[in-house]
């Protein structure tokens, strides 16, 4: 198991978000089968084809550093919303997935988020990025022998 | 040195230092009691980050609760 570590990094990385995929798969059918006006096809694109990706680098990136800087698996993956936040803002903002307000933001076309909320959200996404990352990829990176 | 000082410091190192006993080993086993304590030093930390991350979980389940419209923002970013 000496061999790869690097792979083996990015496929635990990979491992959660692809859990949540089929999750996603809720709004396709309020979408296409109860015809719920969704931008799903816009929505879909950061989720399945960003986040996995940044999670397996942001793991790979850890397994890289973790020697030097000796940062927790939580903490390391606590930072990874403060760039995947502002990404997925700004793409989403393009997609026409969210829409900016003069007192909120709007999700997916109906979710209204007041500006109020968003500071707690963040900090509440970066609790649950904690979580997961100690528990749920930690354990991963041992199963598969880099941790 | 000859033998009579030989046999005059060994008297007087007798003299000197207390007779080891029969059984020169503790009464009971001081093992475990060893374990124990150090268990109880590396659980400690480990007491308190389980429960730092349950009371996180427990926000965030209340935060999902109170705020349901996040849920799908929170899934968007998963």
């Amino acid at each position: 198991m000496n061999t790869h570590p690097y792979l083996r990094a990015y496929l635990a990385g990979v491992f959660v978000p692809t859990l949540v995929l089929p999750l996603l798969l809720t709004f396709v059918i309020l979408r296409f089968v109860l015809q719920v006006p969704v931008p799903v096809e816009q929505a879909l694109i950061f989720p399945m084809a960003v986040v996995p990706l940044l999670w397996g680098l942001w793991n790979v990136l850890w397994l890289w550093s973790a020697p030097r800087t000796h940062l927790p698996l939580g903490l390391h993956g606590a930072i990874l919303p403060f760039l995947l936040m502002p990404v997925g803002a700004t793409l989403a903002t393009c997609l026409g997935v969210l829409a900016i307000g003069s007192h909120g933001v709007t999700w997916f076309q109906v979710c209204h988020v007041p500006y109020t909320l968003i500071a707690p959200m963040f900090l509440v996404a970066v609790a649950g990025y904690y979580l997961v990352w100690k528990y749920i990829v930690g354990a991963l990176n041992r199963v598969l022998g880099i941790a | 040195m000859n033998a009579h000082h030989e046999d005059r410091l060994k008297k007087l190192l007798q003299q000197a230092l207390p007779p080891v006993e029969a059984e020169p080993e503790p009464g009971r086993d001081l093992w475990p009691a060893m374990l124990r304590r150090l268990d109880a030093r590396q659980a400690a930390p480990l007491r308190f980050w389980a429960w730092f991350d349950a009371a996180l979980l427990a926000g965030l389940a209340a935060f999902a609760a109170l705020v349901p419209a996040s849920i799908p923002v929170f899934l968007y970013y998963l």
